[in-house]
């Protein structure tokens, strides 16, 4: 299993040593060791400054939503499962929206931030309680509820999207930010979003146990202690602050929830102490390689993160369903 | 109906066109008459049965286009962001910002429609327009010759082809005096006109009129050609461009140095780093010209 963790590793290594080498310029090897060996011109600058930060950003994002999705699935012992299925893209959309088009006075990235992972929060934390209003809420009816919650924030997103955009503030501003991108962050903003997914990993490994036991079924699950009502609602919601966290400083990245706690399945099986981390590796990994991928494509254009992730997260799913249909 | 009276209606009918077209025509002596038939942008052979008197030009540039040709009286109806001339604001609305209405267009009773291929208008116009005999006439906005053929073109559509061509030759005669004016050297430019949510820029494109005007002020572009305006700031700093403009507020611009890696540019860090007008450069109207003329100024400068 060590050598499993390794292989991730390397991966992520590998990666990450991708997305520094990727760009609308391909940076030699020899020019990255230059740049970290301090010299001072402006492309090594620009590695530093700029590309650095933006991959390690990427990574982390991607760690957040591997383990957000690990999360996901695990709750609903449902492979299809994924993290913005529970209305968290469109409360983040909504909240995005609101940052970037109305004029509040406050500096954009965190209040950018704060703002989609509130609505992303705020929208799981709506399906859950109108799901569990009276009972214990069937995984059906959560799923329908988030489907719904999901129709009506889409609906409301697109109508204050044209509402509030003008000639200076166009549509362009908010549909960019729901195809996913990386901002490149500040050195605090780094630092933030490498402290989230600290506490992100120890909150969900916490979780690891419970979620085993859930994919015992109910009764056994209880039979071992487990309160699977309450704990599927605690789980869900810490699930949905780690993708929210994500989604914050990435906007709204497709499929990578769904994709990387499936190969990490099958690289270190069902158990979450260990399916948890090996998602946020690979949640990382591929993240890094497609940020890579976005910045290089067609320079100097940037393709937005989304449509990379989509274009290589679509074909998975449809393999996942084709699959599921057969059995 | 008795079969007597057709004649007598046709006689009569003939009789009040003639006094419309009389009446018509007595201020307007220079006019050119009805029918007029003009080819618009996109190949669409327009035909106005008469001059038209009822305008309603849809977005801000075939605004601007008309009244620049001293035609705003006739403008009827305008979409909700035109704003200039500022008189034009207080036009009825036809919408705009949420999609535009055939049925506000139609009761205005307009004789010609202008729109330019965005925000679904085309689509959303042009086929009920013709259907209840509206003509629509389309423009497109290429590069600045196009802006200003426009001119000639609405100029002829409104049945005032001299006035069309004299607007557009004093405006072709100021390119050719800034044109005169340019430097040797070419300054590298990049011209940023937008900011967008996932961390991107959005640039002036070499192939479009705002990337010609660019070129017309003697700047050249330091960006290679994209094939989408959504540009990696990363790929913006790199180009280190002479001179950095940003369309937009200089609040906008201030926040923009302070993102990471901005600072490396030249031109922040020896003050070339201009806010230019979105009016003058992302409305392709006559007032282009004017944003021309001050770029040049200002590359002009800051070259000296």
């Amino acid at each position: 299993m060590k050598g499993r963790f390794i292989t991730l590793g390397m991966s992520l290594l590998l990666a990450v040593a991708f997305g520094v080498v990727a760009g609308h310029e391909w940076a030699s090897p020899a020019r990255i060791l230059k740049a970290l060996g301090g010299a001072d011109d402006m492309g090594s600058q620009l590695l530093l400054s700029w590309r650095l930060p933006r991959v390690a950003a990427s990574a982390l994002v991607g760690a957040l939503l591997g383990l957000g999705g690990a999360i996901f699935q695990g709750v609903f012992r449902n492979p299809l499962a994924e993290p913005y299925l529970l209305g968290a893209s469109g409360g983040a959309a909504i909240g995005a929206s609101i940052a970037l088009l109305v004029p509040m006075g406050l500096p954009e990235a965190p209040l950018l931030a704060a703002l989609s992972f509130l609505g992303a929060l705020g929208a799981t934390w709506l399906v859950l309680a109108i799901a569990g209003l009276h009972r214990r809420p069937d995984v059906a009816g959560l799923l329908l509820a988030g489907v719904a919650v999901a129709a009506m924030l889409g609906a409301l997103r697109s109508f204050l999207m044209l509402a509030l955009s003008d000639d200076s503030m166009n549509l362009q501003v908010v549909l960019s930010w729901t195809l996913g991108g990386i901002q490149t962050p500040s050195p605090t903003g780094l630092a933030l979003l490498a402290g989230l997914v600290i506490i992100s990993l120890l909150a969900s490994l916490s979780l690891a146990h419970g979620l085993d036991l859930l994919g015992l079924g109910d009764e056994q699950a209880f039979a071992f202690g487990l309160n699977p009502a309450r704990f599927e609602r605690w789980a869900v919601l810490t699930g949905a602050a780690i993708v929210a966290a994500g989604v914050a400083f990435g906007g709204l990245v497709a499929f990578v929830g769904l994709i990387a706690p499936h190969i990490g399945r099958w690289f270190v099986g069902p158990r979450h102490a260990l399916l948890l981390p090996a998602s946020a590796l690979i949640g990382a990994a591929l993240v890094a390689v497609c940020d890579g991928i976005a910045r290089s494509a067609l320079p100097p254009a940037e393709i937005p993160l989304g449509l990379i992730t989509a274009l290589v997260g679509g074909p998975f799913f449809l393999f996942l369903l084709s699959r599921r249909f057969r059995t | 109906m008795p079969p007597a009276s057709r004649p007598l209606r046709i006689v009569g009918l003939c009789v009040a066109l003639a006094s419309f077209g009389l009446a018509c025509a007595a201020p307007h002596a220079q006019e050119a008459q009805a029918p007029i038939s003009v080819e618009d942008a996109t190949g669409r052979t327009v035909v106005l049965t008469k001059v038209p008197r009822r305008i309603v030009p849809i977005f801000a540039s075939n605004a601007e286009l008309v009244s620049a040709l001293g035609l705003m009286d006739q403008i009827v109806g305008v979409e909700d962001y035109t704003r200039f001339p500022p008189e034009l604001t207080q036009k009825p609305k036809i919408g705009g910002r949420l999609g535009f209405s055939v049925d506000a267009i139609a009761a205005l009773k307009p004789d010609l429609v202008i729109v330019t291929p965005a925000r679904q208008a085309m689509h959303q116009l042009i086929d009920p327009m013709t259907r209840i005999g509206v003509p629509v006439l389309v423009l497109l906005a290429r590069d600045v010759d196009e802006v200003l053929s426009n001119l000639r073109l609405v100029g002829k559509a409104t049945g005032i082809p001299e006035r069309g061509e004299a607007v557009a030759s004093a405006l072709e005669q100021r390119l050719t005096t800034v044109a005169a004016r340019k430097g040797t050297r070419c300054p590298s430019v990049v011209m940023i006109t937008g900011k967008l949510g996932n961390g991107l820029v959005l640039v002036a494109r070499s192939d479009t009129y705002t990337g010609d005007a660019i070129v017309r002020a003697g700047g050249c572009h330091a960006l290679e050609r994209s094939v989408v305006a959504h540009v990696s700031p990363e790929a913006v700093i790199a180009s280190d461009p002479d001179v950095l403009l940003f369309a937009g507020r200089q609040e906008d611009l201030d926040l923009l140095k302070q993102q990471p890696g901005w600072k490396l540019l030249r031109a922040i860090k020896e003050g070339r780093a201009h806010m230019v007008s979105r009016a003058e450069f992302l409305i392709p109207g006559p007032r282009t010209i004017d944003g021309i003329e001050k770029l040049a100024d200002l590359l002009r400068h800051d070259a000296s």
